[in-house]
């Protein structure tokens, strides 16, 4: 009898990994803790702590399903639920909720989700299957247009919203999940030349021409043919110029957000604000923090809506460095476990669709957490599992089951 | 598959994971001091608590001058929604007397944080109270009142904006009223509102002083009635009139008119709002004559039944002409002055010798500050001997090129009728502190003895002479009597006299043989020139109704005891004139009046109400009461609704109240 629970036992270890779960579960413990506390004093946010409680059950349930169904359902689903996808991002821009600055929110009576978040997990899904399909050569002009095309066309409809946060996010995990196809050194620089000119041009021209001479370096090194180079150049170029034209369209907070994040001091009670109060909040928390519900800048609420993007600085003021460093530890360690099914899985679809859900974790985690330690732009981009948010826990969750369901089934593909 | 890929994701990560830390480590140890002082900073703010201003109340503790929270309303218009604008405008309406278009108009205008009504009392704010719009804000505006309008206002001055004292004793006692501020230790959150304070770290403000003035409010009412009224009768430009207790200094009352509303200060110039009666000097004119003769008779150089040739009115002095109003052939010393006599006088002063004629002028306090506590007084023009040419010692003898407040004339001539002794004018008899215990009791302050009493009574019986035969026949009264003299002077217009304008002036006291009260009157520029028809009338109209309310004045004087009928006299006067709303304001008369029995005051509910609005209620009902304690009214000794008997006293109980001293305004 005893033998029979042992191999039940193993075979628990076996189908769920634990190493997964654990640190979401305390992050999740950490988030509602912090919610709790910033909510505390504030009169019309006291209810978060509740609902941010019922997401969790119903994300659990999500999760559970997501990690039982067959694996080869996320492939079958990919084509429908990435048209789907789009076509709810279109309709959020006709007929979506206006909510600080952005058009990101659908509301279907009193529930109201984000169809951005969703967008991810399907552009995950459709580029997987792109990239896994027999033949696949990411070098290849035509193959590299297609991924792209796929990426970015989520990209452009939600940067019309505008969602700056989401749209890093999207750019992050296509720039991983070619990279992790194995795309050449050309080729990746081929992509990221564009990107790296059009935010160099931001800064101002001398950034600009600077951009453009490293690119024209660079062009030399690989010497490839001279129409080849000098198209890639104008199309650099051009980026350059199509950026100065896209920061000018982008909302006025967003681009003040963007001279906050160069000079913060430039407007301390502006655009600067949160950024300095942020600061002040983690760093008056010192070694091991005021204690819980002591934050005082929490308490007194310097940070306006702390429970969502900037949720970081409960934890680092009332739990200190200590804590910081705990919840940066247990993502790390979230990662390199993702990382380790990723590389082990032996299927492609799979591997691919695993290091995709890394790279939007760790977009996330690292735009939202630098954002609030100041070493990244203001962004509004929650924190995966501790910030509240029911749609944001809702996907994440989905991508954690969808992930524990590969590691399920790792052995089934040789 | 993929391993060394895999290899660049784990540094990719690892390498960010250690940037964050190394950001962590800067901020949250190597900097951390530096934030938690910012973040203490912006939580906490040391506030300061105004500390209460003193009252003011006059000699018979009529509070005077006290102070009200108002509360001013702002509205943010960047907050307010459209579509509440009606809404609000409806509400405003139905509480202050503004029309609802008065409001809307004034909301039209675009993204600007608009003052929607100022200085509302507490009571009124109360009833927006249930307005929670984050647009509407208010602000507590501690706002001075004067509660009766402008009477006194020079003395009593006013506050500025910042509430400074600006003027009178609210400026000469800037630091006894004001106080001490407190501050304390507040915690605010991001909006700044407060959260908790701290009560170690916070330090109570010291209330400021109340100041009790001399001045009598009905001497003072009376006095500002009766200048105005004869500023219409005569037409003048303005006038000055001061009125005094000769005995000691104190000042009993002091009007300028025109004069100004300290509630509304900033509706009046410079002219109004100054204290003429002390920044401003003018040629005193016949009545310095009194001066001259004090320093004559003390000196033995004449005697009041000497014959003096006055040169039937016209008088070659070197190689001016010296004129009489009234020309005679030969005039006594007592006539010279009670026919007002330039040439006899001028004749007089030749025997005195120039140090002499100057000691005595210096010594009656001319060419120097009276020291009165109030601000801005100016010292007037006396030349000294070494400057004098050749007419100075004799125009000066009656009243000419020398120049004078009306204040230090007044308290100069108080020294002729006192017995010889000048005090220091005041206006300042004590000090308390918010419980009404008494910190300072002014006492009299002698300057000097400037002649003998004998000399003092040879002059007074003159001055007597001078109302009851001579120029100043208008300022008698049978009811007491009166002595004093009269001055007509042609006003100095860019260093050359005015034929056209004049300060016609009186200078009196009475009873005339036991002075308790001296009050000069100037008017200035009026259409009859001289001061026995303009200000003498002036004087006897003020004369009278302070005999009407105050009899005790009548006991010190030696005539009245043999003029056994004078009570009756006055009663029968007070009847015909009807002045029961005058009476009604005395306060504190003891001795009889005679109309409180007819009048049927019952007594109002006390109870509830601070100490400040009850005083005002008994004051308006001229009960005397007697008050316990301070904060708010417990209990009252005469039940609400019983009819108040004459010379009833009012026992009031009061308590402090669990609110801080700090917010009762």
């Amino acid at each position: 009898m005893w033998i029979n629970e042992l191999r039940i036992d193993y075979h628990l270890k076996d189908k769920f990994d634990f190493g997964l779960i654990f640190p979401v579960i305390i992050l999740f413990i950490f988030g509602l803790t912090a919610i709790y506390s910033s909510t505390f004093s504030n009169a019309i946010a006291q209810g978060n702590f509740q609902k941010q409680l019922i997401w969790g059950i119903v994300a659990v349930i999500v999760f559970f399903i997501t990690y039982s169904i067959p694996t080869n359902t996320f492939k079958q689903i990919t084509i429908p639920s990435y048209f789907i996808t789009i076509f709810l991002l279109i309709v959020v821009l006709l007929i979506g909720q206006r909510i600080s600055g952005a058009k990101s929110w659908l509301a279907i009576g009193s529930f109201g989700f984000q169809p951005s978040e969703f967008a991810k997990l399907a552009t995950i899904l459709m580029l997987s299957k792109y990239l896994s399909r027999q033949n696949a050569n990411i070098d290849s002009f035509k193959d590299l247009s297609f991924t792209l095309a796929i990426g970015f066309f989520p990209v452009i409809l939600i940067l019309f919203e505008p969602d700056m946060g989401t749209a890093f996010v999207f750019i992050a995990m296509i720039l991983t999940l070619i990279f992790w196809k194995g795309i050449s050194v050309f080729a990746m620089f081929v992509v990221l030349s564009p990107g790296f000119v059009a935010v160099s041009s931001l800064f101002g021209s001398y950034y600009f021409f600077g951009a453009l001479l490293f690119v024209i370096a660079m062009l030399f090194v690989f010497r490839k043919d001279f129409f080849f180079s000098g198209s890639i150049f104008a199309f650099n170029l051009a980026s350059g110029f199509f950026a100065d034209y896209v920061f000018k369209a982008l909302s006025t907070h967003q681009q003040k957000r963007i001279q906050a994040f160069i000079d913060p001091m430039s407007d301390p009670l502006g655009s600067g604000y949160n950024t300095i109060q942020a600061k002040v909040a983690i760093g008056s928390g010192g070694l091991f923090g005021k204690g819980f519900l002591e934050g005082n800048q929490t308490q007194l609420q310097f940070i306006p809506e702390q429970w969502t993007d900037f949720i970081y600085c409960v934890i680092g003021e009332e739990f200190g460095f200590v804590g910081a460093i705990i919840t940066i530890g247990l993502f790390t360690f979230l990662f390199l476990r993702i990382l380790k099914i990723a590389s082990g899985s032996k299927d492609e679809f799979l591997s691919l669709l695993s290091i995709g859900i890394l790279s939007v974790y760790f977009a996330h985690f690292i735009i939202n957490i630098g954002m609030v330690v100041g070493i990244m732009p203001v962004i509004g981009l929650p924190l995966p599992f501790i910030s509240y948010g029911g749609s944001s826990l809702v996907v994440n969750m989905i991508m954690l089951g969808i992930l524990a369901n590969i590691y399920r089934t790792r052995k089934n593909y040789a | 598959m993929n391993n060394s890929r895999a290899l660049l994701v784990i540094l990719f990560v690892l390498l960010l994971f250690a940037a964050l830390i190394v950001k962590l480590v800067d901020i949250q140890i190597i900097k951390s001091e530096e934030l938690k002082y910012y973040a203490q900073r912006q939580q906490t703010r040391l506030e300061t608590i105004k500390a209460e201003r003193g009252l003011i109340y006059d000699r018979c503790n009529v509070l005077l001058v006290y102070n009200r929270n108002d509360v001013t309303f702002n509205l943010d218009l960047r907050m307010l929604h459209e579509n509440r604008k009606d809404d609000l405008a409806e509400k405003l309406s139905s509480v202050f007397v503004n029309s609802k278009s008065h409001y809307l108009k004034l909301m039209e205008q675009k993204g600007k944080t608009i003052v929607i009504e100022r200085k509302v009392p507490v009571e009124k704010a109360a009833l927006l109270k249930n307005i929670n719009l984050s647009a509407l804000f208010s602000v507590d505006e501690p706002t001075r009142i004067y509660q009766y309008g402008s009477m006194a206002s020079h003395l009593l001055g006013y506050v500025n904006k910042e509430f400074v004292g600006v003027n009178g004793v609210a400026k000469y006692y800037e630091d006894e009223l004001n106080g001490e501020e407190g501050s304390r230790l507040v915690e605010r959150d991001a909006l700044g509102r407060v959260i908790t304070f701290s009560d170690e770290e916070t330090k109570t403000a010291i209330p400021g002083d109340n100041l009790i003035l001399t001045i009598d409010k009905n001497y003072q009412t009376i006095l500002e009635e009766e200048l105005k009224l004869g500023l219409q009768k005569y037409k003048g430009r303005s006038a000055t009139g001061i009125l005094m207790d000769p005995n000691t200094g104190e000042i009993l009352a002091l009007a300028n008119i025109s004069d100004f509303n300290p509630n509304f200060y900033w509706k009046y110039d410079d002219y109004q709002r100054k204290n003429r009666a002390i920044t401003d000097t003018y040629e005193p004119g016949s009545t310095f004559k009194a001066f001259t003769m004090a320093a004559l008779i003390e000196e033995d150089k004449c005697y009041e039944d000497e014959l003096v040739n006055v040169e039937n009115g016209t008088y070659k002095f070197r190689n001016t002409y010296i004129r009489d109003t009234h020309s005679n052939q030969y005039l006594t010393v007592r006539g010279i002055l009670e026919e007002s006599s330039n040439i006899g006088i001028s004749k007089l002063v030749q025997r005195l010798n120039n140090d002499a004629y100057f000691k005595y002028l210096r010594g009656f306090g001319f060419g120097t500050f009276t020291s009165v506590t109030l601000p801005g007084e100016v010292k007037g023009t006396l030349k000294k001997p070494n400057r004098w040419s050749k007419y100075t010692k004799t125009f000066m003898s009656f009243g000419y090129e020398v120049s004078v407040t009306p204040l230090q004339l007044i308290n100069a001539f108080s020294a002729i009728i006192n017995g010889g002794i000048l005090y220091e004018p005041h206006i300042l008899k004590g000090r308390t502190d918010i419980n009404g215990k008494v910190i300072f009791e002014s006492s009299p302050v002698i300057v000097r003895r400037v002649i003998s009493e004998e000399t003092s009574a040879r002059v007074r019986k003159m001055l007597r002479g001078v109302v009851k035969n001579g120029t100043g026949s208008f300022a008698d009264s049978k009811l007491i009597p009166v002595g004093g003299k009269t001055g007509t002077s042609q006003k100095l217009i860019d260093g050359k006299y005015s034929k056209s304008k004049y300060n016609a002036s009186f200078i009196g006291f009475f009873p005339a043989d036991n002075p308790q009260m001296v009050c000069l009157i100037i008017v200035n520029s009026p259409k009859e020139k001289y001061g026995g028809r303009v200000a003498a009338p002036i004087f006897k109209n003020i004369t009278e109704r302070i005999l009407e309310t105050n009899l005790k004045i009548f006991q010190k004087s030696e005539e009245y005891k043999t003029h056994k009928n004078v009570e009756s006299k006055i009663v029968s006067i007070t009847n015909e004139k009807e002045v029961a709303p005058k009476v009604i304001n005395v306060v504190n008369v003891s001795g009889n009046y005679p109309n409180s029995e007819n009048q049927k005051i019952l007594m109002p509910d006390l109870r509830g109400q601070t100490v400040k609005d009850a005083l005002i209620k008994l004051n308006l009902l001229g009960l005397n009461y007697d008050i316990n304690g301070s904060g708010i009214v417990t209990s009252q000794s005469i039940s609400p609704g019983l009819k108040i008997k004459p010379n009833q006293v009012c026992k009031i109980n009061c308590s402090e109240t669990i609110i801080s001293g700090a917010n009762i305004y």
